[in-house]
């Protein structure tokens, strides 16, 4: 063993310790109370409707001012928010959460049982416009049992409901904000989280004070929470590293290494299970063919794209749409760039000359064009001429998404197997397109959920993510990680691989 | 201005502007590399032997991509210009020949689009038709002619009380034969040296465009789109933001000093 061996192996060794405790700083000695953070951001807090919002830059706002019944906690798990506590039944049918007591809304009045029963209501509301309809449709009904607890049934068993109620947008709004016009929720907060609105400017500054009655004794630690809009990345960066800001919510790859060794800055770079997937229709040519998908599939060089889209801060995937974060993920087949192999699946397809396609990106955010023009170039040697199309994100949202072919998406990483699933690959997914429609897959998905005895549930997510990994729906050829930073002074700052929580509350300020 | 001076600025406006037209007529070919092909091994590289100017962030040769981007550019610039400048001319004409109160009206009309400014009316377009190449063309045509067309009528005007042209219509010449012959041949100098100096802006307003994504889109080599996919690494390669923004501002300069010793050509109060 030589000399040298030993600093290297502490250098992994500390490497993998930040992996698994992704908090920025040390912290040191007790919280300090007051002060105001900084946070910057790069796209427009368009609304501040809980129910539909799916802005970057409106889940942290929404994070500080609402509570959930639930949350999904730094080590992805759901963690105790209103509700206290809860269980369910062995069947999976019926679940009973506790509601903490004593707590009330901004404007003083108590959050009760009837609040989160009204929230639900809308929700599951057909004419209302909400995100977390299709995670929480298994809902059958709710009800108030006293004021401090709400009892839901499941018109289908489903284990992981403790997480769906963590939804972002299923955050608990007043009754009263409910029954009046929605048009208000727009602009107008009130909730029971951490932080109270103070100013909302959509175009600037967005500015929340602290919530003296928050339920957590003696939290938040800050005084107030400002959120500066930066529509320009470079002047972003640059306030950031002048100490001008005190949080870059999210850093751009190009970016990480010049702002991670930036001096008084920490860099946090979390592993996702966030992806770029290439759609590739089963009721369109020629992607019905098995075989044409497994060719592009092989023409494409996984380590290549971290490296050049993502400056090697990702992992590359090998077309499982669950990231390694995911429990009931399975080991899974690596692809390696294989030209050759690709050209004589294209052949036996009944395609010896090549295939000429055209691939749609839309040019928001970039990454799919980057994308889209790397698997161009990749898979040229197998005989792939494809021809990138880029367009409008308005005029691919209208024309080409869940129509078209042959394009690039872009998804977050989902809190559990089943939304995952329910996304996107069941036949009855909330936004389905692959026209796959696979009864053995919906049915092992629906097995997945059924049961809350965990072999079985491996068992089914195993199988289900078998089916997928034979039949190709999609192209996933990594995770993105999540990047943020923070000014060394700034304390417990954390994020979740969802991006969805942020857990502001306890964030203090060290002067 | 000395004289001699403004002989220097013109000459070096003809060298720039036939550096750029040889690279928008030639440069495709003459390009050492496929401007697609990714060197994965040298991106982000500053100049080289083996890369003249340098790669961009696949490992790109720069150099290749602008000579295969000067073609889109440069064309983008004259094929707007030339759309404006006709459409221009043709009102201007119209309004400055028939006068009366349809001149009023054109030229009220006009006025009022000419008080938006150019950058901002092209956006405006653009974000009506949508974007890409074609749409930003015609929307920097359209924000040229009120101007054009304001140019055009001045000069008929000037031209429409000259003693041949009243000769003509003593003759008892039809009215479209003394625009055609007699008006438009004699108004054109003004309109020539104006769009030669409209094309500076075109080039630099479709490089706008590229560059906010609403003109060229990739995988296209239209420099504005350049300077917009090499951005966020400037601070690792100023080469790949350099680049294009030189050679955007090396075309425009070449327009605009050859349209400006034009001018001073054709201005008998200047040649002396």
């Amino acid at each position: 063993m030589s000399f040298y061996d030993i600093p290297r192996r502490s250098a992994l060794l500390a490497m993998a310790l930040t992996l698994a405790v992704p908090t920025l700083g040390a912290a040191q000695g007790d919280p300090k109370m007051g002060g105001t953070l900084k946070i910057s951001h790069s796209t427009r807090i368009a609304t501040l409707n809980v129910l539909s919002l799916s802005g970057p830059a409106e889940y942290p706002v929404i994070d500080m001012a609402y509570s959930g019944l639930t949350r999904i906690g730094p080590d992805s798990q759901p963690m105790p928010d209103l509700a206290e506590s809860w269980e369910g039944s062995a069947d999976a049918t019926e679940f009973t959460f506790h509601l903490r007591e004593g707590v009330t809304f901004h404007d003083g009045t108590p959050a009760t049982a009837s609040d989160v029963v009204a929230t639900y209501e809308a929700i599951l509301n057909p004419d209302v416009p909400a995100s977390a309809a299709s995670v929480l449709n298994m809902i059958d009904s709710v009800e108030a049992v006293d004021d401090l607890t709400v009892k839901f049934s499941l018109k289908t068993p489903f284990a992981d409901f403790p997480t769906s109620t963590a939804h972002a947008n299923a955050r608990i709004m007043s009754e009263e904000a409910l029954a009046g016009d929605h048009a208000m929720l727009e602009t107008v907060v009130n909730g029971t989280g951490p932080f109270k609105m103070e100013s909302y400017d959509s175009a600037r500054i967005t500015r929340l004070v602290r919530n003296d009655d928050y339920f957590i004794e003696g939290k938040p630690y800050l005084d107030a929470v400002e959120m500066h809009l930066f529509p320009d990345l470079a002047a972003e960066t640059t306030n950031f590293l002048s100490g001008d800001i005190d949080v870059m919510l999210l850093v751009q790859q190009a970016d990480y290494e010049r702002i991670s060794s930036a001096p008084g800055v920490n860099a946090l770079r979390v592993p996702s299970g966030r992806y770029v997937n290439v759609v590739m229709r089963f009721d369109q040519e020629p992607f019905d063919d098995l075989r044409v998908r497994e060719a592009l599939a092989y023409a494409i060089d996984r380590q290549l794209l971290v490296d050049l889209v993502l400056e090697g801060l990702g992992r590359p995937a090998h077309d499982n749409i669950l990231s390694p974060e995911f429990r009931f993920r399975i080991d899974t087949p690596e692809k390696n760039y294989d030209p050759e192999r690709a050209k004589a699946l294209l052949a036996e397809a009944g395609y010896p000359d090549g295939l000429k396609l055209d691939l749609v990106a839309s040019n928001r955010p970039a990454i799919r064009a980057q994308v889209a023009i790397a698997i161009k170039q990749m898979a040229l040697p197998a005989g792939f001429d494809i021809n990138v199309e880029t367009m409008p994100h308005d005029t691919y949202l209208a024309n080409v998404w869940r129509k078209g072919g042959f394009y690039m998406a872009y998804w977050g990483m989902q809190p559990t197997e089943d939304a995952t699933f329910n996304l996107l690959l069941t036949s009855n997914a909330s936004y389905e397109d692959t026209g796959w429609a696979n009864d053995e897959f919906d049915a092992l998905v629906q097995a997945g959920r059924s049961t809350t005895i965990e072999s079985e549930r491996a068992d089914a997510y195993t199988k289900a993510q078998e089916l997928m990994l034979a039949e190709l729906p999609y192209i996933i050829a990594f995770y993105e990680d999540v990047l943020t930073a923070s000014r060394e002074n700034v304390q417990g700052y954390t994020l979740n691989p969802i991006n969805r929580y942020f857990y502001l509350e306890n964030v203090w300020l060290d002067e | 201005m000395p004289k001699a001076f403004r002989a220097a600025a013109g000459m070096t406006g003809l060298g720039l502007l036939l550096l750029v037209m040889g690279a928008a007529i030639f440069g495709p070919f003459l390009a050492p590399y496929d401007p697609q092909t990714f060197h994965p091994a040298d991106r982000l590289q500053g100049p080289s032997a083996a890369h003249w100017l340098g790669t961009d962030q696949f490992g790109r040769d720069l150099l290749s991509r602008l000579l295969n981007g000067a073609p889109s550019t440069v064309f983008f610039g004259l094929g707007a210009t030339l759309l404006g400048v006709g459409a221009g001319s043709i009102i201007g004409v119209i309004a400055g020949t028939a006068g009366g109160w349809i001149d009023s009206v054109i030229m009220r009309i006009l006025d009022g689009l000419l008080a938006v400014p150019e950058l901002l009316f092209t956006l405006l377009i653009v974000t009506f038709l949508g974007g890409g190449m074609g749409q930003a063309m015609l929307a920097v045509a359209i924000a040229f002619t009120p101007g054009m067309a304001r140019i055009a009528r001045s000069s008929v005007l000037s031209i429409r009380t000259r003693e041949y042209v009243l000769a003509a219509v003593a003759r008892g010449e039809r009215s479209h034969y003394i625009v055609l012959r007699e008006v438009l041949p004699n108004a054109v100098g003004p309109i020539i040296v104006e769009a030669t100096i409209r094309v500076a802006f075109a080039i630099m307003i479709g490089a706008t465009l590229g560059f906010l994504g609403l003109g060229a889109q990739p995988p296209s080599t239209e420099w504005g789109l350049m300077v917009a996919e090499a951005r966020q690494f400037m601070f690792r390669n100023a080469w790949t933001v350099a680049v294009p923004g030189v050679a955007i501002a090396m075309a425009a300069m070449g327009f605009n000093l050859f349209g400006d010793a034009l001018r001073d050509s054709l201005d008998p109060r200047r040649s002396r």
